[in-house]
């Protein structure tokens, strides 16, 4: 703690990505929450002007209905920040839930559940998504719960090892020796201890998240058309990719930056609160 | 009446018909024999089953393996193919047939009467092909085997469209012996035999169809090709990639997009043809809220500009279409153009007068807290010519010209099925490959027809079609159908028709007979294509 306030958190500039990915962040923190402030309706097509380049009336371009490609890039900020802020937090959930109950339990459910996240991770989070997909039927919920279901392992895992570490420790102990009730002994006791590496750990599985969706939504699983996804607007766009590349290359490239934006930032956090947990 | 036709002179012309269109005498050569080829298709065929054909795009898979006792001629009209002529009886009840002798199918089994009389026999069974009975074969009563190379279909009235049917793909026979012991006979497949030129030999589900020359062909020459591979590249930038990369030497259903790369390329060629039927047209729901009110339907027309969206998809390559009646059709009716849609000013004043008065935060319009929805379900097999892009373009069109919410979907054929049958669709997509049109809008208009999916059931509208399809005479027939579209396109406002279907084909000039079916408009079989140097 003492170390911290010595030298307290400050952008130097011996870290420019950390500072560009923040900046970043924050633009598309910003499209998310208040998308008509960066832009205009991203639905609103103009038969006369598709597919044309990007200009300074059209920034990044039109799509081949006439859409404004950079009103529909921001507008789906929303859509990819939404899906994977809510994935996560189904992942999260799900997660510490299963995870406590491992490390909580006896051997054979301890087992048991370390099993099943071993099995559901050795199928690549795209496939184990796309399955959960082909039962529900393509839209926004089903992608959330499917790619929040295919990472749950991950977090499931570190819960359980950190509730192995808490539960023996002195106070955990001690609270069972002065009679605490089993659901205050993991409420007060147990929960709190085990969360520390988790906000980490979320902000880089945000991006994996991210990821997954757009891959999703490119397949058509995602938000149905005319939804601003960027997924799905790569995928609207590849037919065009010949005469209007930026129909498709600009929203991945808003992928690639909110997904290398996030996973630097969330490694640098590591790093700066590495065993501080 | 008496048709006798001089056999082999029609059967001259139309096997020279085959081989014509997109010839360039430059490039292919002189025909030659040998080679293999590959093709790379838009659509994958749902069925390999002739009698169940049901894609346009699939018809030139069709004719590889199997005949029919008719075909086309250039002018929409029938000449024998598997027959050697034919005779109507002169009260239009009876139509008898001389079959061409020594044909066998390609299992074996000889081509005889009784083999022609077993394939209707199969088409009759319940539950086989029932949109097939309901119209084409509404009126026919039997088959009789006259002798081994006569057969007699005998009608209950007189019918034009049986002879429609005969020269159908639906109408071409397989054989017998196959019919039984086809493994998944709905399917099709390497197990049904016919009498065609080449043999379906391998069917890898999602990636291509492989045919290889009938040694034991009929004809007075067997195909040019050894063999011919038809890849399925549903992507349209795919297959152009594919061609432009030289790993197919033809492929069908090129984009409007790319049409322009094709023709500039001095290694390859670009031929267009319209396609025969009707145009691709969108159905109103009749029989539900909102479009069971003509004002909303006659809105919905009116808020979409049709030439604006036509030319922002299809870049001026796409022929506008005023009728369901397709423009190449000598039903179609002129008249009807120019007579409506593209006015949001007339659009908005009939939507407040049928009561949708108010606006959502969307900017939708509603009526008593219902928002003004209609619902488009598009089944993916069926979805050609980026149609699901083009049904995006209205779905902005309408909502910004008027605050009409089109909600489409794109789905599998079992889902947009069922919600076809459950009555939960507001619009139908549909344009038909119809020799005969005649048979399209009696699938479509009439009351029994088995994709009515206006709903509308109007005995008027029926005793037109039904008088229609009972006339052999042209102009009669012509009069009949224009009253139709008058009242259905006109009147009633029940269709909003988009544009006149048609295909392209980008070859290597080194491909030479590859053109379009006659009459029916759409790309050839391969018995005339071949490879030159």
């Amino acid at each position: 703690m003492t170390l911290a306030l010595e030298r307290p958190v400050v952008l130097r500039p011996r870290r420019p990505g950390v500072a560009a990915a923040s900046v970043f962040l924050a633009v598309a923190l910003l499209a998310a929450l208040w998308p008509g402030l960066l832009a205009a309706d991203p639905l609103a097509a103009d038969p006369f002007h598709v597919l044309e380049a990007p200009s300074a009336a059209h920034w990044f371009g039109t799509d081949q209905l006439g859409r404004d490609v950079f009103d529909r890039v921001v507008h789906g900020a929303r859509h990819s920040l939404a899906i994977g802020l809510a994935a996560v937090g189904i992942a999260v959930f799900a997660g510490v839930l299963l995870g406590l109950l491992a490390g909580l339990s006896h051997r054979f459910a301890d087992e048991a559940l370390s099993r099943s996240f071993d099995a559901l991770s050795a199928f690549p989070l795209l496939l184990l998504a796309l399955l959960f997909i082909a039962i529900t039927g393509p839209g926004s919920v089903s992608l959330v719960v499917a790619i929040g279901l295919a990472t749950l392992p991950t977090y499931a895992r570190v819960i359980r090892t950190q509730t192995f570490v808490v539960r023996r420790a002195g106070y955990v102990t001690e609270a069972v020796a002065f009679g605490a009730s089993r659901a205050r002994l993991v409420l007060r006791h147990v929960l709190p201890n085990v969360l520390g590496p988790l906000p980490i750990l979320a902000m880089i599985g945000l991006g994996e998240a991210i990821l997954a969706a757009a891959g999703l939504s490119f397949l058509g699983m995602g938000p149905q058309p005319p939804s601003p996804e960027w997924g799905a607007m790569i995928s609207e766009g590849r037919g065009y990719l010949r005469i209007a590349w930026w129909a498709s290359v600009l929203p991945g490239m808003a992928v690639t930056l909110t997904v290398i934006s996030l996973t630097v930032a969330g490694r640098y956090l590591q790093r700066r609160f590495e065993g501080r947990a | 009446m008496i048709r006798r036709t001089a056999a082999l002179v029609i059967l001259a012309l139309a096997l020279a018909a085959c081989g014509n269109g997109g010839d360039d005498p430059e490039g292919a050569g002189s025909p030659q024999d040998g080679g293999s080829l590959t093709w790379g298709v838009e659509t994958e065929p749902i069925t390999f089953n002739p009698h169940l054909y049901a894609q346009a795009k699939a018809r030139l898979l069709v004719w590889n393996t199997f005949e029919g006792l008719l075909t086309h001629d250039q002018r929409g009209g029938v000449v024998p193919w598997l027959a050697t002529g034919y005779e109507a009886a002169k009260d239009g009840l009876s139509y008898t047939f001389k079959l061409r002798e020594g044909v066998k199918f390609s299992d074996g089994t000889p081509l005889d009467a009784a083999a022609v009389k077993a394939n209707i026999d199969q088409i009759r069974r319940p539950g086989y092909n029932p949109a097939l009975l309901a119209v084409q074969l509404k009126n026919l009563k039997d088959v009789e085997v006259v002798d081994p190379l006569t057969v007699r279909y005998v009608l209950t009235r007189p019918d034009v469209l049986i002879l429609d049917f005969i020269a159908a793909p639906q109408g071409a026979l397989v054989s017998p012996a196959s019919l039984e012991t086809a493994k998944n006979l709905k399917a099709g497949g390497p197990d049904l035999a016919g009498t065609g030129p080449f043999l379906l030999d391998r069917y890898t589900a999602g990636q291509e169809v492989h045919f290889t020359r009938n040694p034991g062909y009929w004809g007075e020459r067997p195909a040019h090709l050894n063999e011919i591979t038809y890849r399925f590249l549903k992507e349209p930038s795919v297959r152009v990639g594919a061609l432009t990369s030289g790993q197919v030497q033809v492929i069908e259903g090129v984009p409007a997009t790319d049409q322009q790369l094709i023709e500039a390329d001095p290694r390859l060629s670009l031929t267009r043809g319209l396609n025969a039927g009707t145009a691709y047209t969108y159905y109103l729901n009749a029989s539900r809220a909102p479009f069971d009110d003509v004002r909303v339907r006659q809105a919905f027309r009116e808020a979409l500009d049709v030439d604006a969206v036509l030319n922002a998809v299809y870049r001026g390559t796409a022929t506008r279409a005023w009728s369901v009646v397709g423009p190449t059709s000598p039903f179609y009716d002129k008249s009807l153009e120019k007579t409506y849609s593209g006015d949001p000013a007339k659009a908005n004043s009939l939507l407040d007068r049928a009561g949708w008065t108010q606006r959502n935060a969307d900017g939708f319009r509603t009526k008593d807290g219902k928002r003004l929805t209609v619902r488009l379900v598009q089944s993916a097999p069926f979805v050609r010519d980026r149609r699901d892009v083009l049904a995006q373009a209205v779905q902005a069109a309408v909502k910004q010209s008027a605050g009409i919410d089109l909600e489409v979907s794109l789905v599998d054929q079992g889902t947009a099925t069922k919600a076809l049958e459950d009555n939960e669709y507001e619009v139908f997509d549909n344009s038909r490959l119809d020799t005969d049109t005649g048979v399209a809008l009696n699938l479509l208009l009439h009351s029994g027809g088995a994709i009515n999916r206006t709903r509308v059931k109007d005995p008027a509208q029926d005793k037109l079609l039904d008088d229609a399809q009972a006339t052999g005479d042209a102009t009669k027939r012509t009069e009949l159908y224009r009253q139709l579209q008058q009242r259905v396109v006109g009147e009633q406002a029940l269709v909003l028709p988009l544009y006149a279907p048609a295909d392209q084909i980008g070859a290597a000039r080194t491909v030479g007979g590859v053109g379009f079916e006659p009459t029916a408009g759409v790309p050839v079989s391969a018995y005339g294509i071949w490879l030159g140097k």
